[in-house]
């Protein structure tokens, strides 16, 4: 039988094995590691962490303000639902205005009977539609969201209850700072295919998208004003990526992540820009029920979020007031 | 070293390198389907 030199044997088999380590490595790095973290599955896809902002929860990030409403455990409270961008306005609204009791949370969700459930805005308008949730936080519905509650019998009401910054966001360390509107539309139509066409680093631009009928791609698609977007490119993933989403989600709710926000039109998206209406993407946000939902204490808690407290906890929360 | 030896020596590293890559890479489309987009802006390589 033939034989093999034995060193050479082993040193085919180390590069073989080499070869397999640096491919392995290598996906981890470049994209493994990007998509991994501590949070559940559930809460990755919705990236936030319920507990954060529990109402009535040690050490809660719901804001509370001195309310002349307050629900008792003797009245019909209206379940209360929405997106996760605003998950912290409605769970802050509970701590406000509902009895400590009235919102349960066991296994890492909302149990049945509770005040307060989260669906996010993909199952909160259907929520809403199917009577299952009485008022849903959330941004505009889709095309898709008032034909299902059109398919139902349902007509939507939308109270503006607060606005809020659309934002652009890439890796902290991406040179560039900002764009011209007109420059992201080309981003997400594949026109600009590299940073280096717009003042950055010759990589490709790697644009991210949301899931249809989430908030922030509802704004995206009126953004986009009718251009039919990319959704994503091939090798991307060694590219930079650039996201959207709302201002508070981006600032305040994930943990400590190195992203930034980029100027629009010349003009940063903070706080104070979208208060005064000087940043160009400024969106409304709603408290949307069933028309014909003539629950007294739905039209109360609607009556609230516009008077002067409603509007000062939204403000409190990090939002901008509508009134 | 016999060559049969070394064969078989060999299948099984590439077996092993093959099946563990293959592990990773559907863990990783798992996650990525799952994944919030601003971690993985946030955990770009520069």
């Amino acid at each position: 039988m033939d034989r093999i030199k034995k060193s050479t044997a082993v040193a085919m088999i180390v590069l073989i094995a080499a070869v397999f380590i640096s491919l392995n490595v290598s996906i981890y790095m470049l994209f493994t590691r990007r998509v991994v973290d501590e949070m559940t599955v559930e809460e990755r896809k919705d990236a936030i962490s319920l507990t954060d902002y529990l109402p009535f929860a040690d050490g809660t990030r719901a804001v509370t303000v001195g309310s002349s409403l307050a629900f008792t455990d003797r009245d019909k409270l209206p379940v209360l639902d929405g997106a996760a961008a605003l998950y912290p306005v409605y769970a802050s609204v509970a701590a406000s205005v509902y009895p400590e009791g009235s919102v349960v949370f066991e296994g890492g969700a909302f149990s049945e009977g509770s005040a307060v459930q989260f669906r996010n805005t993909l199952r909160a308008y259907r929520a809403v539609a199917d009577g299952d949730a009485d008022i849903a936080f959330c941004a505009a519905p889709s095309k898709e969201q008032l034909e299902y509650a059109a398919s139902v019998g349902a007509e939507l009401e939308l109270v503006p209850i607060g606005r809020e910054g659309f934002v652009f966001i890439v890796n902290e360390d991406n040179p560039v700072s900002g764009l011209t509107s007109e420059q992201l539309r080309g981003i997400y139509t594949g026109r600009y295919k590299n940073w280096n066409e717009l003042g950055g680093p010759n990589r490709i631009i790697d644009p991210k998208t949301r899931l249809a009928g989430s908030g922030s791609q509802t704004v995206m698609e009126h953004f986009m004003n009718g251009e039919q977007m990319i959704t994503g490119r091939m090798f991307g993933f060694l590219g930079a990526s650039v996201g959207y989403s709302f201002r508070f989600y981006v600032e305040a709710v994930p943990r400590d992540l190195s992203v930034k926000m980029l100027a629009v039109d010349g003009v940063f998206p903070s706080a104070e820009n979208i208060k005064n209406g000087t940043y160009p993407l400024v969106t409304e946000f709603y408290a949307v029920c069933r028309a014909d939902n003539d629950e007294e204490n739905v039209r109360r808690l609607l009556d609230w979020l516009l008077s002067d407290e409603g509007q000062s906890l939204i403000e409190a929360v990090g939002y901008a007031r509508i009134k | 070293m016999k060559e049969r030896t070394f064969y078989i020596l060999l299948s099984a590293v590439v077996a092993l390198g093959v099946a563990l890559t293959a592990a990773l890479v559907i863990y990783t489309a798992y996650e990525y389907n799952n994944c919030s987009i601003i971690t993985y802006i946030a955990t770009e390589l520069w």
